[in-house]
């Protein structure tokens, strides 16, 4: 088999650095510690924490940032960012590529709508009539006004997920 | 997210820890936290910077904050650790926060009820506010990843041999029964449909096994994962569970001697009728 040369896009990882926890993924020793803890990992060969973070050190940004990037499959939990003796904290790096994708629109369309209504209305869930009657039914106090001029105001742009683009 | 989805976890919250002695205050003009999952991978700078303004607000007045949910202290607890940690960020944030006259200082701490249940209050006065010990029911604690991990930011537990929610609901006067997957994920962060599902069934299938009378929790998100999860899962694969899932301080209210309704355990999917019954039971033996 003939040799292949491997190539590394510093330019990627340069951008990665910059985004808030994006830094780490330089400690990486490829040691596998957070696949070992990684439940999505145990549940799917599509997902492998240390893979990602070896790409990462490569520079693959399209198939990190992409339309089919595995990162969404990472369900969260904190058990790599627990384990890992390097002070990866793989879970952020893969946060940190997450805002890439958001940036590039590569994000899935799920994640718009989960994340809108915080960003519209200063909480998670939709205020309903039908939650105004349950908080009622159970006695509970009316729900108290979120001050949106605030939120809207701190949220307003420059984009701030890279500091290249302010 | 617990007042508007699950206001029967709020419920349960007003109605407890005044037995223990604690006061409520309500804040005005909180934001949610935000949660630690889909706003923050949209925007993590933003991110920070709601859950910092929601932390000057504690400030200015001088409190701490006590949240009753795991999304809340993961976000509020990494938050802080992360602008304390980071220089950049937090000129970041505040530069944001200047606009509404606000300022992040770093001042305020955050905790989860059940440690302020732990450390400050002790588990002694949770023996002595209980009317009717759990005696003889059985829970498969499912500790939830956020509570617990990364450690160096939550410092609430060992987070590969917790004991804090045992311990808790041992001072209910139930029994925490240990399972295979206590500490598996309940998959709800992942963004697919069948991994979730996959996960939540992996730790049913131990609960059932473990022979638990109900799943004993502190985190909404989990709660939807396993409640409504049942659902899905018969419906999907077609296999039934029926174990009532209940937030730790709804089983507290139980044992305080309040009635199922009062702390809204009606409103749940899966009825915890086995579990009342056994309760009644014991009070009458
Ligand atoms: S992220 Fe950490 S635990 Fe995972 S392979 Fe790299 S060094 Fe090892
Ligand atoms: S946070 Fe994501 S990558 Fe880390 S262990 Fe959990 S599922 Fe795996």
């Amino acid at each position: 088999m003939a040799k292949e040369k491997i190539k590394v896009d510093f330019r990627f990882r340069e951008k990665l650095n910059k985004i808030q926890g994006g830094k780490h993924h330089n400690y990486c020793y490829q040691c596998s510690a957070c696949v070992a803890v990684c439940p999505a990992a145990r549940f799917t060969e599509e997902f492998n924490p240390r893979v990602i973070l070896l790409k990462t050190l490569l520079g693959m940004e399209e198939a990190l940032t992409g339309e089919d990037s595995p990162i969404w499959l990472c369900t969260n939990c904190y058990s790599c960012y627990e384990r890992c003796p390097q002070d990866v904290r793989p879970i952020e790096v893969i946060i940190a590529l997450k805002n890439m994708a958001v940036q590039r629109q590569k994000a899935p369309a799920s994640l718009a709508k989960l994340s809108e209504n915080i960003a519209q209305t200063g909480v998670s869930v939709t205020v309903t009539s039908a939650v105004s009657r349950r908080r009622q039914e159970l006695g509970l106090p009316p729900l108290k006004t979120i001050p949106i001029d605030e939120l809207k105001e701190i949220l307003e742009d420059p984009q701030s997920v890279t500091k290249d683009d302010k | 997210m617990m007042p508007l989805k699950y206001p029967q976890m709020e419920l349960a919250i007003r109605k407890t820890l005044p037995n223990l002695g604690v006061e409520l205050v309500d804040v005005d003009g909180f934001t949610c936290c935000p949660d630690p999952i889909y706003f923050k991978a949209r925007d993590k700078i933003k991110w920070l910077t709601i859950a910092a303004r929601n932390l000057a607000i504690a400030e200015e007045m001088g409190l701490d904050v006590i949240t009753m949910c795991s999304g809340c202290i993961s976000t509020l607890k990494e938050a802080k650790y992360t602008l304390d940690e980071d220089p950049e960020a937090k000129a970041e944030v505040n530069r944001r926060l200047k606009k509404i006259n606000k300022e992040y200082r770093g001042t305020a701490q955050i905790n989860h009820a059940v440690v302020l249940i732990r450390d400050t209050l002790g588990l002694d006065v949770v023996k002595k506010s209980i009317k009717r010990p759990l005696d003889g029911v059985t829970v498969a604690i499912h500790y939830g990843c956020h509570i617990l991990k990364p450690s160096q930011i939550m410092h609430v537990d060992d987070a590969d041999y917790p004991s804090i929610l045992d311990d808790f609901v041992a001072a209910m006067g139930a029994t925490p029964l240990d399972h295979r997957e206590k500490l598996l994920c309940c998959g709800k962060g992942c963004m697919d449909e069948e991994l979730p599902l996959e996960m939540t069934e992996t730790i049913f299938a131990s609960i059932e096994e473990s022979g638990a009378d109900c799943m004993g929790l502190v985190c909404p998100t989990c709660f939807s994962s396993f409640d409504l999860g049942q659902i899905l899962i018969s419906r999907k694969k077609g296999k039934t569970y029926n174990i009532p899932v209940i937030y730790l301080f709804q089983l507290l209210g139980l044992a305080q001697g309040l009635e199922p309704e009062q702390v809204g355990l009606h409103t749940h999917r899966i009825k915890a009728d086995k579990v009342l019954e056994k309760i009644k039971e014991s009070a009458k033996a």
